[in-house]
């Protein structure tokens, strides 16, 4: 259990700095007021300005990835990277290359055929909704590590912003929500979150004053203690037509709008006097911070999977050494209900996910981090299957009971009810199916729907 | 023909309905609104299927409903 030691010590830590970093910064401790201020400041959770439902329970350690000695950090090497050194050694060389060659001929055909939801214009629909995510390469660009036009309070001729932890949180939360998170919370720094390495260098955290990016290597500096965590909700409509170019249009809007989110609070809080390292899929493990900054669980699909939009986000984060308050992870009844319910397992046309009933720490290929407790999922079988349907799949971020619309009111009845009553997570499973709900949408009418396409579906 | 005498005595008698029934009452109009509302909003989120149920679930929980008033209020005149 030493992981989860490691993590009450980091926990503390971001309470206990950001309250102390404060008081100095105030003058209140050289001032003998420290006991004044600290009253104020020891609830340690920032204060959710969305409001979220009574039956989200915050709790002191998260549901599930129960961690061991083993937990180290994670080689940072893709499915993407793995995937082709794994073809290649079960199949042959050159045959990732042959799979690549006959993808591309079965999409000229679908396009040439019109086939639903992969002809031209749902294809050159998802290529730009990607075109954001694109453009970005860790710490360069839109995720550059240091302040790419923002004006620093100094140019500006007025001293850096302070407020107390609880404030400050409240602050960016409020920020990162105008830029397009759906969900937003605050974390603990944990290096063993951190990835050993990308782009073929080191990432190593030292006692810097600012992030840097080298030839050899990329520097986090240790005082970046605090991880905003963001989740940004994918389009449903879209979603559901998975496994189409139209399902992956919502992967990359999402992506896109992660890119556009991290960067611009990453800008924000340059322009507040502080350091920020945005980053999406890169640098470190989004899952857990997400956790533990109470954004959702850890569920059987091992991934995050949140009370208002399932599993339909794109998660994305900001560190920074701007001291806030943390959040709490939450409860809102999901272990339980994925050990009954199954319904992603069964939907998956790969047979990735795993049928378990309960969690384990059997991991199931190199691009699971072992050491901590999940339903493990086999990668390979699912990017092979990716190969089959243009670029990506989704159909068990769709087919969750999770993923539901906002505007019926018996779903939060359903999720309410779940949440405290696990004995009726079996019927609702069933009543889902019964529904009609995960199942797919015509790719077709998506062009023609009423109302038309818009944000947020 | 001759109409018969109206009796001496005419005796109305008014009961009060049980408590359990205003209860119950309640819940069908709260499961008659949700049922309903999660008809309209599931036409709107394109979820076709279940607005179809919730329609159906709308018709059938409120003609039961309307049943068991009805029928309630028959077998109260016939034990008076």
């Amino acid at each position: 259990m030493q992981g989860v030691d490691r993590n009450n010590n980091v926990e503390r830590e971001c309470k206990q700095t950001g309250r102390r970093a404060f008081l100095k910064a105030a003058g209140l401790i050289a001032a003998g007021g420290a006991p004044v201020g600290a009253s104020a400041l020891e609830r340690g959770t920032s204060g959710n300005e969305r409001k979220r439902a009574w039956w989200v329970k915050a709790v002191e350690r998260p549901t599930l990835g129960e961690k061991t000695a083993d937990f180290k950090r994670f080689s940072g090497d893709n499915i993407f990277v793995i995937y082709r050194q794994l073809k290649a050694q079960r199949e042959g060389a050159g045959s990732f290359e042959a799979e690549q060659t006959a993808k591309a001929k079965r999409l000229a055909g679908w396009m040439r055929e019109k086939k639903p939801g992969f002809r031209l214009p749902d294809h050159q629909l998802s290529e730009g909704a990607w075109t954001l995510m694109q453009t970005t390469e860790p710490g360069a660009g839109l995720l550059s590590w240091t302040r790419i036009s923002v004006r620093t309070p100094a140019e500006l001729g007025v001293e850096r912003h302070t407020a107390p932890p609880e404030e400050m949180a409240q602050t960016v939360k409020a920020a990162a929500r105008l830029y397009g998170a759906g969900l937003v919370g605050i974390a603990p720094m944990n290096e063993a979150y951190v990835n050993l390495r990308q782009q073929k260098k080191d990432i190593v955290l030292e006692d810097a004053d600012v992030p840097a990016v080298t030839d050899t290597k990329f520097v986090i500096p240790r005082k970046m203690k605090w991880v905003v965590a963001m989740a940004i909700p994918m389009d449903l409509d879209l979603l559901s037509r998975a496994p189409t170019s139209l399902g992956d249009a919502a992967t990359g809007l999402g992506y896109s709008h992660s890119a556009f989110a991290v960067a611009s609070l990453a800008e924000f809080i340059r322009g507040l006097g502080y350091q920020a390292i945005p980053s999406v899929n890169d640098t470190a493990l989004s899952v857990p911070f997400a956790v533990e900054a109470g954004i959702g669980e850890l569920s059987r699909l091992n991934k995050l999977v949140t009370p208002e939009f399932g599993p339909a986000v794109r998660l994305c984060k900001v560190f920074t050494d701007l001291p806030m308050a943390c959040d709490k992870p939450v409860d809102f009844g999901l272990v339980e209900f994925c050990k009954k319910c199954k319904k992603c397992a069964e939907a998956c046309p790969s047979r990735a996910l795993s049928f378990d009933d309960e969690p384990s720490f059997k991991t199931r290929g190199p691009w699971n981090n072992p050491g901590h407790k999940a339903w493990f999922e086999d990668s390979y079988k699912c990017f092979r299957y990716w190969q089959k349907v243009d670029n990506g799949c989704g159909i068990c971020l769709a087919s969750c009971p999770y993923t539901k619309g906002s505007q019926a009111w018996i779903h939060s009845v359903v999720k309410a009810t779940a949440a405290v009553t696990p004995a009726a997570d079996g019927f609702f499973r069933i009543m889902d199916n019964a529904f009609g709900y995960g199942r797919r949408h015509d790719p077709e009418q998506w062009w023609t729907k009423d109302p038309p396409p818009g944000p947020r579906g | 023909m001759t109409m018969p005498n109206p009796p001496d005595i005419l005796t109305i008698t008014i009961r009060k309905r049980p408590w359990w029934f205003w209860v119950l009452g309640g819940l069908w109009v709260l499961l008659e609104v949700l049922f309903l509302q999660t008809a309209l909003a599931s036409a709107r989120e394109s979820e076709h299927r279940a607005a179809a149920i919730g329609w159906i679930l709308v018709a059938v929980f409120g003609a039961a409903g309307v049943l068991v008033w009805f029928l309630q209020g028959r077998s109260r005149g016939r034990a008076r």
